[in-house]
């Protein structure tokens, strides 16, 4: 599998410093607008394009069809993906905290409840859209996938306002957004990993040509 | 003699094709040339036999596996037509990815070979040329221990310069007895030049599976006219076809026919007669 995460890292590289500096730059421009910790909601999102660039590499140059030669198993390719796009989510959170970090350092107030918060948004909403569109890159054509994957993030904001609601029956989030929002984390890495469950099935059995 | 590939009874069902019970082996040591028109079947075959497509029937055993695992893939070298490695990758970083891909790669041999081949180290897939995103898939699959190639119209689209140094290079392969290749072409006489056995695929079914001398040195084709075609034995006869000015009659053994038919013109016949004949001919 470390060979087809490095062959996504070198695809996606150009791709992922333009995020970085995109995300930084972003960071120190919305400070003066807005709450810098903000930013962690829309990094991990961000940083996740990558994956499709190296689908849609793939599909074009059919490299499907010449790993499945090479010593991976199919789980692996597509465990893989899910790999690589945990992975550059978790690269985004690190770099919307830099600028939280230096802002801090400088003296603005950025608490430790609101990076939490705008945290478990931010990977709640990457995660629920991952679950949505990876899978599809699978079944359909690579053009198709890139439209799954620009309305799954649009999906995942309307998953997430209905699951707080659903919540709230139960839960009053006014008083424990916090909570609120961890559950929804949680529930977003379940649906991830059986997303990716679902997405080993409709591979298994796919005719690569 | 021990079997590299075993297929028998492959079975593929599409709504226009049907590969339809294909079984053929490649022997240890040897080479055998997959030959058939565009839309055969051989690509089919060998997809099914990779396991990139279900197959609807029929067994694969690769290198005494009917599994084929990633120990078995370890030593299966692919090349198919076109390079299939990412664009944006060069030489040196697809070395780095092979390297964390399989457990026998061999960095050096990969090297030497892309030397040999005059290819640039540093510089991206997207600006070789077809020959070269050849060469460079075919480095690949000599670079990992690999015991049987499979080519699948790896030399289609190359000049005859690039495919001369590919037939050699898989003739050096064949050396050692434990190494094997499976090579689909419709370039015929490139396998006339390497192959062992020709295995000939028509409309997705086998036609033949024989060893290459036999079909050279064996077969023959009868020049003749009407008058005379109407004295042949129609159990002589394995196909013919009618021309404007003469009949072709494909025989299986060019001896005994000339003793049966003194007055038969019968000339040595080349692969892609023998493959014209089949497909275009009508058998009896």
């Amino acid at each position: 599998m470390k060979g087809v995460l490095i062959k996504d890292f070198y695809i996606a590289k150009s791709n992922i410093v333009v995020t970085v500096v995109s995300l930084i730059v972003l960071g120190f421009g919305l400070s003066f607008l807005l709450e810098i910790s903000a930013l962690l909601i829309l990094a991990p999102v961000a940083s996740t394009t990558a994956v499709f660039i190296s689908i849609t590499s793939d599909a074009a140059s059919k490299w499907n069809k010449n790993v499945i030669t090479m010593p991976v198993s199919r789980s692996q390719i597509i465990g893989e993906k899910f790999v690589f796009y945990i992975l550059l989510a978790v690269l985004g959170i690190i770099i919307a905290l830099v600028p939280c970090m230096v802002f801090a350092f400088l003296g603005m107030d950025i608490t430790f409840y609101s990076l939490c918060l705008y945290g478990s948004i931010g990977i709640s909403a990457t995660l629920l859209a991952g679950g949505m569109s990876l899978p599809c890159a699978y079944l359909f054509d690579p053009e198709k996938s890139q439209i799954v994957f620009m309305m799954s993030f649009m999906a995942s904001t309307g998953v997430i306002a209905g699951l707080i609601l659903f919540i709230n029956i139960w839960v009053p989030v006014k008083e424990n957004i916090l909570l609120a929002f961890n559950l929804v984390l949680i529930i977003s890495v379940i649906w991830f990993f059986l997303s990716y469950k679902i997405a080993v099935k409709i591979y298994q059995k796919q005719d690569i040509t | 003699m021990k079997n590299a590939l075993t297929i028998s009874g492959l079975t593929k069902t599409y709504q226009d094709f049907i590969l339809d019970h294909v079984s053929f082996a490649v022997p240890s040591g040897s080479i055998v040339g997959l030959i058939g028109e565009n839309g055969a079947g051989k690509s089919t075959t060998i997809n099914a036999a990779l396991g990139l497509i279900q197959r609807d029937g029929g067994q694969v055993s690769i290198l005494g596996k009917e599994e084929i695992d990633g120990d078995i893939k370890e030593q299966i070298g692919v090349v198919f037509d076109g390079s299939n490695y990412p664009e944006i990758l060069s030489p040196r970083k697809l070395n780095r990815v092979m390297k964390n891909m399989y457990h026998l790669w061999e960095e050096q041999t990969y090297f030497q070979l892309l030397k040999r081949f005059s290819l640039p180290f540093d510089k991206q897939i997207k600006q070789f040329s077809k020959g070269m995103k050849m060469k460079l898939a075919i480095s690949v699959a000599f670079s990992h221990q690999s015991n049987l190639l499979i080519l699948d119209e790896a030399t289609s689209g190359l000049d005859p310069i690039v495919r001369d140094d590919i037939l050699d290079m898989l003739l050096e392969f064949v050396e050692k007895e434990e190494r094997s290749v499976l090579v689909s072409s419709h370039i015929t006489s490139d396998l006339e030049k390497i192959a062992d056995y020709i295995v000939f695929l028509h409309k997705g079914k086998v036609v033949f599976s024989k060893p290459k001398d036999e079909l050279i040195e064996q077969y023959g084709m009868i020049k003749c006219g009407a008058a005379q075609f109407g004295t042949f034995d129609q159990s002589d006869i394995v196909a013919y076809r009618k021309m404007e000015y003469e009949w072709q009659v494909l025989v299986s053994n060019r001896e005994k026919m000339q003793k049966k038919y003194p007055k038969a013109m019968i000339v040595p016949v080349t692969m892609d007669e023998i493959m014209l004949l089949y497909v275009k001919g009508e058998k009896r």
